[in-house]
């Protein structure tokens, strides 16, 4: 009896000797941010530059007062529309290059597979840019290849445009990372056993239903998992925009997202002055909205989706 | 009516030739066996009689239409395959149901034939679950299942039963080989396990190195073996062969004797030392060593006791001699 609970407690030790160094990491580098930019946004300073408590007011302030609101409500529904433009663009052509690549047999397959996936790899900073030159209306080479195609009236400043600018810089992002989703899905796909897909071609199951029948069930947690990384990136998104919009992501901040909000309000920029108490009270609401987002996934969708063992 | 036939059918993969001209007609409502050691082409024969494979050259003939170019799902046949390779998203009803779905046959119809083979494979109680959620045994039933719906010609079995274990094994054998006296189908079954085969087959097709060794029904591939292959392949423990001067007195280049045919007797022209006995019960195996021969078993019908380093005189049974020539060949037997 006392022999065993002499083991128990060594054991604990261990395991807690083993945790500490991860421990320790994961909370000096995630933990204390994190709950310091709680805290801060609970505060705020006066005139006489003053930190007080002030509870809820600057959520308030960015829900309700109409300058701080109009922006808020602003970059969260152009937040909104990045997403939605990545689910609807970026995944299913990511899930339609990676039905394509795992055709057996297809001929330059290595050669296709790391050319979708270069871009990925490529800096924000070499992205934003080089778009930003393609797309130019005065030194792109954009006009004059729709020029040599008869297309050139189809041309239009996109970037520069408060009606195309975050569809844009969207596809922008779309065509950067589109890589990802098919990696995943095209994994997921060689993971279905090569009997399982002769079984269907026995039953007559072939070609394009044999693709909706068979693989996209079989890929489906996949691409949930594939929806909730996007989800993710797509809310912390700041990078692209910043490097080919820059931070007051315009034209008029059209393309203006929470990421791009969050660094104006935090450091500042041009006459804006910084404001650390309003910054971290937008941090916590894009922190509240990504945790609501990946609970939502984890505990409606997940829990009804199967993953099979073959 | 050849309900199969294949014509000269070869497979190269690259270099490789893998299926050396294969010809073979089976019969309406034949249970036919493809046995071999691994890498003979059993397997890459059977796909390609479905229809998984091109061959490389050569015809495959499935009742009187020459289907070369016709894909699987249209050859009206149905394969169970070794993994048996269920829809995991599918429960039992979804896993039997696709196919005719896919073919446009009615909702009654798909109905009534579910529940015809279910009641056949006694998969009733199991229709609504997935197949994560069904033993191995049960997986099997509904990959069986699956082919039967189909009604097809012809069914394709690839090693049906490697993934079972032992006393399952025997079990789903005799299902199998009553399932296929109640649809009368004919079938074609690929296993590497030659038990199988015998127990299962109304023929035989040994298959070697892509080329076939020799057809025939399981009784007379036991008794009259072709080949030195065929002879060392079919029967447990294998055949005994002996050469040198004892071959040539039968004017042969190999002498074949099979363990139940060799007694241990004081009077046996044989002399050998026993180096190891095996106790089955029903049946003791000996296994003896004999100068320039190495090892011989010889199946003792019951209890023999022997022990290890005794010397022991073997007498075969003359009649069951099996004699080749140089080139492996049986000869005819000594009258």
């Amino acid at each position: 009896m006392s022999d065993i609970q002499v083991a128990r407690r060594q054991r604990r030790w261990h395991i807690a000797v083993f945790l500490l160094p991860a421990l320790i990491v994961y909370t000096a580098i995630m933990i204390v941010p994190l709950a310091q930019t709680l805290n801060l946004s609970l505060f705020h300073n006066d005139a006489q530059n003053a930190v007080h408590f002030v509870g809820i007011e600057n959520f308030r302030t960015l829900f309700v007062e109409p300058r701080w609101a109009a922006q808020f409500w602003n970059a969260l529904r152009n937040n909104f529309v990045f997403f939605l433009i990545h689910m609807v663009v970026q995944n299913p052509i990511g899930i339609a290059l990676a039905a394509l690549l795992s055709i057996p047999r297809l001929p330059g397959r290595a050669f296709y597979r790391t050319a979708f996936f270069v871009p990925t790899m490529l800096s924000f900073v070499i992205v934003g840019f080089a778009w930003k030159l393609i797309l130019s209306p005065i030194w792109g080479v954009t006009p004059s290849i729709l020029g040599a195609v008869h297309l050139k009236w189809l041309f239009a400043p996109w970037l520069g445009k408060e009606s195309s600018a975050l569809i844009t810089v969207a596809l922008i992002s779309v065509w950067q990372f589109v890589g990802i989703p098919m990696m995943l899905i095209y994994a997921a796909l060689l993971g279905i056993p090569d009997e399982v897909i002769e079984a269907a071609e026995m039953d007559g199951v072939v070609g394009p239903s044999q693709f909706w029948k068979i693989k996209l069930p079989l890929i489906l947690p996949t691409i949930g998992i594939v929806s909730v990384l996007t989800f993710v990136g797509n809310f912390n998104a700041f990078d692209l925009i910043y490097s080919a919009q820059g931070a007051l992501a315009g034209p008029n901040f059209s393309t203006d997202i929470l990421g791009t909000f969050l660094y104006r309000t935090f450091f500042g920029f041009q006459l804006q002055l910084g404001d650390h108490y309003m910054g971290a009270t937008i941090a916590t609401v894009m922190f509240f909205i990504i945790l609501a987002g990946v609970c939502a996934y984890l505990f409606l969708i997940q829990k009804r989706m199967r993953r099979y063992q073959f | 009516m050849a309900s199969l036939a294949l014509e000269k059918v070869t497979k190269s993969f690259g270099k490789t030739d893998v299926i050396k001209g294969v010809d073979l007609d089976v019969r309406e409502g034949e249970f036919i066996v493809f046995v071999g050691p691994s890498g003979c082409g059993k397997s890459t024969l059977l796909r390609i009689i479905a229809g998984l494979e091109d061959q490389t050259s050569g015809h495959v003939r499935i009742g009187d239409q020459v289907v070369d170019a016709v894909p699987p799902a249209k050859r009206g046949i149905a394969m169970v395959f070794q993994s048996y390779a269920l829809y995991p998203h599918l429960n039992v009803r979804g896993n039997m149901g696709l196919a005719l779905k896919q073919e446009g046959i009615p909702k009654a119809e798909i109905e009534a034939r579910i529940k015809k083979a279910a009641d056949i494979l006694a998969l009733d109680a199991l229709l609504d679950r997935r197949p994560s959620e069904l033993s191995g045994g049960q997986r099997q039933r509904v990959a069986i299942g699956r082919a039967i719906v189909r009604q097809p010609k012809l069914f394709l079995f690839d090693e049906p039963l490697s993934n079972l274990d032992a006393a399952l094994r025997v079990n789903t054998r005799i299902e199998i080989a009553k399932l296929h006296r109640l649809l009368g189908a004919t079938l074609v079954y690929v296993t590497h396990d030659q038990t199988e085969a015998m127990t299962l087959a109304d023929r035989i097709v040994v298959l070697n190195g892509g080329r076939i060794e020799q057809v025939g029904s399981p009784m007379e591939l036991y008794k009259n073996p072709a080949n030195l292959f065929v002879a060392g392949f079919i029967g447990s423990p294998k055949m005994n062969f002996i050469g040198g001067a004892i071959a040539a007195e039968h004017g042969a280049q190999t002498l074949g004797i099979r363990p139940e045919n060799l007694e241990i007797a004081a009077d046996g022209p044989w002399s050998a030392m026993v180096s190891h006995v095996e106790h089955l019960g029903s049946d003791t195996y000996v296994y003896v060593e004999m100068a320039e021969h190495g090892l011989i078993a010889a199946r003792i019908v019951g209890e023999a006791l022997h022990q290890p380093g005794e010397m022991v005189r073997l007498k075969p049974v003359p009649e069951f001699l099996h004699l080749f020539d140089e080139n492996g060949l049986a000869l005819p037997r000594p009258a």
